[in-house]
């Protein structure tokens, strides 16, 4: 089954996170954006994370994909705190140094596409954390995610210590699912290998 | 650690799930006390039965504490307070309460701090946030008074009532 789908943006492609891919993404977790995080020292865990991105997708709790730019995987896309019922998530994107804004913002928006359409997901939140790279607000906000509000010291860099957390929201003005009658869909899970026979 | 306070006029006590289902139930029941969530008012006693063995739970597990704020001279029980989504790792929390008509502010200016007091001495919390259904004026004096700042809106955080719930963010930030 298969939930997480490839999709391509101008400069490159999201696609769902491999086993084949854990050197690159171990790689990606030695550069980490947010303050206060570490290294990852222990190459297991992404073993773990790739797992886990399959069953979050599968129980619509969160989505990740890993961006592709030039063949190389410069950064993932991920949607976490997933409330279908209330049709919000967060979304977050982890980059190396190299990843440009542009191929940063591009990767993002074709994954919220795919989350309005396939899920109806219609509020997208993004928190910039005191810290980051100043000019992914402006990226955002490009795509058209709106300042919410500032949380102040909603982020624990150190013992002692906290940052900021800037909330954003994109909300589509795409009309709300409207329900239907039990049974009358026949591909409840959302597998997208639905149709294919194995 | 003792979860159990007072202060000089109220008892401020974690709930027992055997014996407070009307009490609870008598507070719940008034739509007003939760327009500010906002909550559809409980409509039979069952419900707060449910909610006690809910709250048990969620303490057990140290996700949650809530608080039943009684008169000391007559036992009366004039609110819920609850502390939850605990966040152990970022010291942070979101608190929530329903007051009772004949909470006046004198009455939420003394147990509401020794709450705060509470959860950033004993709990040793940073930040504790609460989030009211947006423009609800009310609330907003309340927050103010308590020294509670306001950090914005998220928008369209659920339905209620056919309406998309905008949810308004206060803070306070502990100090030691």
């Amino acid at each position: 089954m298969k939930f997480t789908p490839e999709i391509s943006f101008e400069g490159g492609r999201v696609k769902p996170l491999h086993y084949d891919d854990i050197d690159a993404l171990y790689e990606l977790y030695q550069h980490p954006e947010i303050p206060g995080q570490r290294p990852l020292d222990n190459k297991e865990h992404l073993t773990r994370m790739v797992d886990y991105s399959v069953q979050m997708a599968a129980t619509q709790r969160g989505m990740m994909w890993a961006i592709e730019v030039g063949g190389e995987i410069q950064g993932m896309v991920s949607g976490f705190d997933w409330q279908p019922s209330h049709l919000r998530i967060m979304m977050r994107v982890d980059g190396l140094p190299s990843l440009s804004d542009e191929h940063r913002t591009a990767a993002l928006s074709v994954c919220i596409e795919f989350l309005q359409s396939k899920y109806h997901v219609r509020n997208f939140g993004y928190q910039w954390i005191e810290g980051q790279k100043p000019s992914i607000t402006a990226a955002i906000q490009a795509l058209g995610f709106q300042p919410a509000a500032v949380l102040r010291h909603a982020w624990r860099t150190g013992d002692s210590t906290f940052a900021d957390v800037h909330q954003y929201h994109y909300v589509s003005d795409k009309a709300k699912p409207v329900p239907k009658r039990l049974g009358d869909d026949d591909n409840p899970g959302q597998n997208l290998d639905a149709g294919v026979k194995h | 650690m003792n979860w159990n306070f007072v202060t000089d006029n109220f008892l401020i006590r974690l709930p027992v799930s055997e014996t407070d289902g009307a009490a609870l139930f008598n507070l719940l029941r008034q739509q007003s006390v939760s327009d500010h969530i906002p909550r559809l008012a409980l409509a039979v006693e069952t419900q707060a039965t449910d909610e006690l063995r809910r709250i048990a739970m969620r303490f057990e597990t140290r996700e949650a504490a809530f608080w039943l704020i009684e008169k000391e001279s007559t036992g009366e029980l004039i609110a819920r307070v609850g502390v939850q989504h605990i966040n152990w790792m970022m010291l942070n929390a979101q608190l929530q309460w329903e007051f009772a008509p004949a909470c006046d502010q004198q009455a939420i200016q003394e147990f509401i701090p020794a709450i705060i007091d509470f959860i950033f001495t004993e709990l040793r919390l940073h930040r504790l946030e609460v989030r009211v259904r947006s423009g609800h004026a009310e609330q907003k004096d309340i927050l103010s008074a308590l020294g509670f700042d306001a950090e914005g809106t998220l928008p369209s955080q659920f339905e209620y009532g056919g309406d998309d719930i905008h949810l308004d963010v206060y803070s306070i930030i502990s100090q030691k």
